[in-house]
């Protein structure tokens, strides 16, 4: 079938894309202004004594986070803004590649004001009612809206005693303990000083390599009644370094979910779910202790070897090049790093990065975002290491460190795109689908927003305006996308797994709680099938430790399973206006 | 060349193996000890300092253990500081920082290359010789463009090579020959970086450096060189030729 396909194309004179053949060379489409998402993210302007020197420190907060909040079988968007004027956006997917901005109306606008910058949100169900609700990150006092299921949020940020001041940059959700309820992990990049009125100039970090005076990361576990506990030192999980981003996932395939904290200016830490409601620092046997600048925890099987790897940002440039990690899971908690081997070790400046099988071929690839500050023609390198370079300085003193002005700093980089080369490298398309942009990328969500089987992909960019890309792969590769339920495990079924066998090998995807920096993807785990045109085999492993085993599942379909329940339902065809049809679990 | 470089690798093993020889058979504290003493009690010999300075990296390499290159650091600090005229221990001084380089994280290599070209001019302000000129010529090829430091290292390598040119040829001059024209290289001078490199061939025509330089073009001729200058890779900063290719 593929091999006809192929020559069908060459006699056409089109081009051969790695993978799998196609009728046109670019596979990505920038609808941005015609969905009405063109609106742009605006880093916060301080207004203190320090506001020139953090200006080119805190160019963050430009995200995108995916979920379904009106269960209209739809993915729908939150975009935040960081100006103390910006207004949060929640797109409402309009089912037609067009949204609606219903923020206001929603009550989920008002992330900004002169004491609070939105840096990120999460969508997750802390009360497990079905509809996901909002975390809103912030540099301040965080957000927690309850999604009422009427279009409407009620904010609960104090009933649920997510009271902290924080320096929260980045959240993730996931059952740690396995008690049925998603549990909440903020990560801080800023010790919890007020940035908006420091009463001490010494809250920069204290080195490059090692610092350790950073806002670490707070655990919360779910009470189950709507509200949290503060766990963090109880449950093992207590550091001090400038967190950029957290991951989650079931390294070792014991059923318990671990932790990669990537961090700036140190060392990434590495932590193992001990199966009894704590975690053990695993880093030096892991993954070593680096002194990196880590931005991004992102997990997926790229070589489909049944193990998740991790994909972590760094900063890579001829000033320093440190190259991001491709950590490779050998296995019983140890990694390999295989950037170099597999071309994804330098990528500039590097941020949000996510896997995703944009031409459903069964391998991930991997999106990237990457630059700093692009500003004027001038770099800020030379006065940044002017600055380090003098001896005894104080780093930690924000008044050492020269103002960046209008100077840039890593800037105009290009973001890249990943095509996995069958689990062994990885070579650049970014160019070739038009999604090479210079912009100061952040975070990227993924999703099918039109659920035609082939995913999109929203692109948040600091101080400028975002993108939406409309996936235009041409008709051929096969596809599947599952809708998960959990009953006994949290109704977001957040940490289950799926394994999908067709073509004779077998491919796995989880669902992660908002893995990879500013950016949450859609909770449905959709799987490339190449010309695979039936699934063999489909194993979910559910958080409660369940298993369900599933066959004649149809392709190109997505399909909902309910934890515990024999039947699953194929949603009708995207391009057909067919009924559902069910099945039912082989055991 | 090809014998030149087989040498020099040969003489670096044999350095390190017995320095590694010493290290795992009486613990590293008491060798440390040993070869500072010989060092302190010729704070001017530069062979002397080498050879504890490659005793380091052994030793360092075998247990990751990145405060025995501090301790290297501190030592000829203070030897410096007790010997401020000994013009070979601040070169050695600057070699320590050299040396832990490959083993810091890109912000302290900053710095270490800092300190050591600080060091390096030091030694050249007491007493110039072809080893401090390349030396810090060639350091300053490692700091990118946008530093302006390029134009610095010419101007060493450039005295360098007049210094070689008046004295008996040895082999380990081609190396100026490599590192300027990749200073030109840097300086987007091409024609006299292929000039410089056929210069060096004609009197070193064994050099597989040269050969290579020489060989590629565009992107593989930037690859080759930016691995040349890549500072998470070790420089070999033995100064064994000096002492073994005469």
């Amino acid at each position: 079938m593929r091999g006809l396909l192929a020559v069908a194309i060459a006699a056409l004179g089109l081009a051969l894309p790695g993978g799998i053949g196609a009728a046109a060379d670019r596979w990505f489409e920038d609808i941005t202004e015609k969905a009405g998402v063109a609106k742009p993210h605006r880093n916060r302007v301080f207004d203190n004594e320090y506001a020139k020197i953090m200006a080119g420190y805190t160019a963050l907060g430009a995200s995108a986070s995916v979920a379904d909040f009106n269960g209209d079988g739809f993915d729908d968007l939150f975009v935040t803004d960081s100006a103390a004027d910006g207004r949060n956006h929640l797109y409402r997917n309009n089912k037609n590649l067009t949204f609606t901005d219903v923020a206001e109306a929603a009550g989920v606008a008002a992330g900004n004001d002169p004491s609070n910058a939105t840096a990120d949100a999460l969508w997750f169900d802390y009360n497990n009612d079905g509809r996901p609700d909002l975390f809103v990150v912030r540099f301040g006092q965080s957000q927690l809206f309850e999604n009422k299921g009427n279009g409407r949020f009620v904010e609960v940020t104090k009933a649920s005693g997510l009271t902290r001041y924080a320096n929260a940059i980045t959240a993730i959700a996931f059952d740690y303990d396995r008690d049925g309820l998603l549990d909440l992990f903020v990560g801080c990049y800023f010790q919890p000083t007020n940035l908006f009125k420091p009463d001490t100039p010494r809250f920069f970090p204290e080195n490059f390599e090692t610092a350790n005076n950073g806002g670490g990361l707070i655990a919360y576990r779910n009470n189950g009644n709507g509200t949290f506990a503060d766990v963090t030192g109880k449950i093992g999980l207590r550091v001090s370094g400038w967190t950029l981003d957290l991951g989650h996932a079931d390294a070792d395939n014991d059923g318990w979910d671990d932790l990669y904290v990537a961090a700036d200016f140190g060392t990434d830490r590495y932590f193992v779910n001990n199966a009894n409601g704590t975690f053990t620092d695993k880093t030096e046997d892991a993954i070593g202790i680096d002194t990196k600048k880590g931005m991004n925890a992102e997990w997926g099987d790229y070589d489909n070897d049944g193990l998740l790897d991790i994909y972590v940002t760094n900063i890579t440039s001829d000033y320093m090049r440190e190259g991001n990690f491709l950590w490779h899971n050998n296995g019983k908690h140890t990694f390999t790093d295989v950037s170099r081997e597999t071309n994804t070790y330098d990528t500039g400046w590097g941020w949000g990065g996510k896997f995703f099988d944009y031409d459903n071929d069964g391998w991930l690839d991997l999106y990237v975002m990457n630059g700093w500050v692009s500003a004027g023609p001038d770099s800020y390198v030379p006065d940044i290491f002017e600055m380090i370079i003098k001896p005894g300085i104080d780093l930690a003193d924000a008044r050492n460190w020269p103002p960046m002005g209008n100077k840039s700093l890593s800037g105009y980089e290009k973001k890249r795109l990943f095509h996995n080369e069958k689990g062994r490298a990885f070579s650049d398309h970014a160019a070739r689908h038009g999604l090479d942009s210079t912009r100061d990328g952040r975070g990227v969500a993924v999703s099918d927003f039109d659920n035609d089987g082939r995913l999109d992909l929203f692109v948040a960019n600091a101080n400028g305006l975002p993108f939406l890309y409309r996936n235009v792969l041409p008709a051929g590769p096969h596809w599947a996308a599952f809708a998960l339920q959990g009953t006994t495990s949290n109704r977001g079924a957040v940490g289950a797994q799926v394994r999908v066998t067709s073509g004779g090998r077998t491919q796995l995807r989880f669902v992660d709680g908002g893995n990879s920096f500013a950016g949450q993807s859609s909770a449905r785990l959709h799987v490339g099938l190449g010309d695979a045109a039936r699934l063999d085999r489909v194993e979910v492993r559910w958080p409660s430790g369940q298993k369900q085993t599933f066959e004649n599942i149809p392709v190109d379909r997505m399909i909902r399973i309910v934890e515990g329940r024999a039947a699953f339902t194929a949603l009708p065809a995207p391009t057909a206006a067919t009924t559902s049809t069910t099945g039912a679990a082989a055991r | 060349m090809r014998r030149f470089g087989l040498h020099c690798l040969l003489a670096a093993g044999v350095a390190l193996a017995l320095a590694g020889r010493v290290v795992a058979q009486n613990g590293w504290d008491a060798d440390a000890a040993r070869l500072e003493a010989a060092v302190a009690a010729s704070p001017d010999d530069l062979r002397a300092g080498n050879d504890y300075r490659m005793a380091v990296i052994v030793a360092a390499r075998t247990d990751r253990n990145l405060v025995k290159y501090d301790r290297a650091i501190a030592f000829f600090e203070k030897l410096v500081t007790d010997h401020p005229t000994a013009a070979n221990a601040h070169l050695n001084y600057g070699f320590a920082y050299v040396d832990k380089i490959p083993a810091a994280g890109a912000i302290t290599q900053v710095i270490l290359a800092n300190n050591a070209l600080g060091a390096f001019t030091k030694s050249l302000d007491l007493r110039p010789s072809w080893i401090g000129l390349y030396t810090r010529g060639n350091s300053y090829l490692f700091w990118p463009r946008i530093f302006l430091r390029t134009k610095y290292g010419i101007a060493d390598l450039e005295e360098a090579l007049k210094m070689q040119n008046a004295e008996p040829k040895r082999p380990y001059h081609v190396r100026t020959y490599v590192s300027l024209g990749d200073g030109y290289w840097k300086m987007d001078d091409l024609p006299k970086a292929i000039a410089t490199w056929k210069d060096g061939l004609a009197a070193f025509p064994d050099s597989a450096a040269l050969r290579d330089r020489l060989a590629k073009q565009g992107d593989d001729l930037q690859k080759l060189i930016d691995d040349s200058y890549d500072p998470s890779k070790r420089v070999d900063t033995s100064l064994q030729d000096l002492w073994t290719n005469q």
